[in-house]
């Protein structure tokens, strides 16, 4: 017994201080966005340094604050048409026998392998031809290549679960396909279907490389836009940090509500994959 | 099944909504399909039709085939083998610490004691940080004068040195940035293995007397083969299109100490418009990540 004591006692340990590690960067960003622009900036650096609010005045009143629209705009729509698309092929995949489902399952493994530097160029010749270059649509298009498969693979998982014999029964009594999927199967995978939507929020709330090449004046997220504080020569660190909070803090209660959600969500691909 | 005959028929099989119905999962799998062709199979396929050209965004309208020449180009490039090392040395060196360092941070979070759901959700923060906020962090961080790192390195009296303008040193600190959120990700899938694994093989190993290396080694790692196979197979292929830690990091830097074949094609083909180029190199990015995960199959994924 005082032996295992003690193993409990060296874990905490050493998992606080991981936690510690894990804390570093949280606590430069936090420090520093409440930083005047030359403490923020001096050489050797100042841990802690007088309070200000003015970084947040500065981000809330220049063209990040649009940004952050932006992001909120492609954010939610990425997300309505991944569900849309991803929760009834999820459903196809996980109740079999269809014309195309050896295809299917294959092809979501293929996508998932080849990175998104590969389909970008032909998808920028594209919407330059199409005129979907700096349009939501256009960005919400191309986030679906990198999270459609996802959607469609855990949603699969999520559907696998829920027993066959319940929507047989609804059929039984009458029930159309479409409707024991809608009344009978997808009730019992909303939890599911919620963790999905979260994951691909959080995804779509995060992407940096599409809306590099794909966005332009109109609808730059605010990945993109956070960089714009690295000037010519100086970058504005306190803004950076105050701009980088704005973006963190939503995903970081979202990530801490739900944390049991997320965590099986992260895992259940890779445990039935 | 007696089930799926009877209901269309009580439905008036003629009806357009019936013969949906009929079809239904065909027809909810075929738009997605359709879709994931459009937005990845057709530019993939473009993708590896454009090495064979000269095609250039600036010069769009006199493109023509022009065979294998890009990749003799690429053969001569003396850029090409440091941009593949470059590759090889962030997968294989991300992909062994993450694990290695990820495994022993699940086996601490693998226990059950008070407080341990807090810690577990605690460590996923760093996985949903946007890579983008990560990468600025730590190039803050890693700065030489001003950042935290050189600071705390002085305070203790050890060199402090240019960490992301050293040729030698900018790789290792890319790594080291990457592993922040690695590690974290290789433990969250590795704890979801381990507490999987039968409490019932555990406790029969130990009344046999086998002792707790022994129990780790023959009866969890063979347990957690299949998911530590995904999880190594999905952190390197994730750390092919690794972008935001190098680009904002280093710039690819200094000189291209630090340039994979991501951010070569990406510089190639939309910073110097030489598409057809950088098609070429995509074509080697993709024969370098299917012989990467079929290693990977080989080592971990394959039946034994």
């Amino acid at each position: 017994m005082r032996t295992s004591r003690r193993i409990t006692v060296l874990r905490t340990v050493f998992l606080i201080g991981g936690l510690g590690l894990v804390a570093i960067p949280f606590v430069w960003i936090l420090l520093t966005a409440f930083k005047f622009p030359v403490d923020a900036a001096s050489v050797p650096p100042e841990i802690f340094s007088p309070f200000t609010w003015s970084n947040f005045t500065q981000v809330f009143n220049g063209e990040y604050l649009q940004s952050v629209g932006n992001s909120v705009i492609i954010t939610v729509g990425t997300t309505v048409a991944t569900l849309a698309f991803g929760v009834p092929a999820g459903y196809a995949l996980a109740r079999g026998k269809f014309f195309g489902r050896r295809f299917l399952g294959a092809f979501l493994l293929f996508s998932r392998m080849v990175p998104p530097v590969i389909f970008i160029i032909p998808l920028f010749l594209f919407f330059h031809e199409l005129g979907l270059i700096d349009s939501f649509l256009g960005l919400i298009l191309a986030y679906l290549s990198g999270l459609l498969p996802f959607t469609i693979w855990l949603c699969a998982s999520y559907f696998a679960d829920i027993p066959q014999e319940l929507e047989d029964a609804a059929r039984v009594d009458g029930c159309s396909r479409f409707q024991a999927f809608l009344r009978v199967a997808l009730p019992l995978a909303i939890p599911g279907v919620i963790t999905v939507g979260m994951l691909i929020a959080i995804a779509a709330w995060s992407e940096y490389f599409i809306p590099l090449l794909l966005a332009g004046p109109y609808t730059t997220p605010a990945t993109v836009g956070l960089v714009n504080f690295i000037g010519v020569d100086t970058i504005n660190w306190g803004a950076m940090a105050a701009a980088a909070l704005v973006l963190a803090v939503p995903v970081f209660f979202v990530t801490l509500l739900a944390q049991r959600g997320l965590l099986r969500g992260l895992t259940a691909g890779a445990i039935k994959g | 099944m007696q089930a799926n005959r009877q209901a269309p028929a009580s439905r008036g099989g003629l009806s357009l909504f019936g013969a949906f119905d009929r079809h239904f999962l065909v027809g909810v799998a075929w738009p997605s399909l359709v879709l994931m062709l459009a937005i990845t199979a057709v530019p993939f396929i473009l993708t590896i039709a454009l090495a064979f050209t000269n095609y250039d965004l600036i010069l769009s309208q006199n493109w023509k085939f022009i065979g294998l020449d890009n990749f003799g180009q690429l053969l001569a490039d003396p850029q090409m083998p440091v941009v593949v090392f470059n590759t090889a040395y962030l997968v294989i060196a991300t992909t062994v610490l993450d694990t290695l360092v990820g495994l022993a941070l699940a086996i601490l979070m693998e226990a059950s004691f008070r407080g341990v759901g807090l810690i577990r959700s605690l460590y996923l923060l760093p996985i949903m940080t946007a890579p983008i906020i990560v990468a600025l962090t730590w190039r803050a961080m890693f700065n030489d004068e001003a950042g935290w790192i050189n600071y705390f390195l002085g305070l203790v009296g050890l060199p402090q040195p240019v960490w992301l303008g050293d040729p030698i040193l900018a790789m290792p600190t890319v790594i080291i940035s990457d592993m922040w959120t690695g590690v974290c990700f290789q433990a969250v899938l590795l704890l979801a293995g381990l507490l999987a694994v039968s409490k019932e093989l555990k406790e029969a190993a130990v009344t046999d007397g086998a002792n707790r290396w022994q129990v780790f080694r023959h009866v969890t790692l063979p347990s957690i083969r299949p998911i530590l196979f995904v999880a190594v197979l999905l952190k390197a292929i994730d750390e092919f299109r690794k972008f935001e830690g190098i680009q904002i990091l280093t710039t690819g830097g200094p000189g291209i100490a630090t340039t994979t074949l991501n951010l070569q094609i990406y510089d190639t083909g939309l910073f110097y418009d030489q598409v057809g180029y950088a098609a070429a190199y995509g074509v080697l990015m993709i024969g370098m990540i299917a012989l990467t995960a079929g290693g990977i199959w080989y080592f971990l994924g394959r039946n034994r």
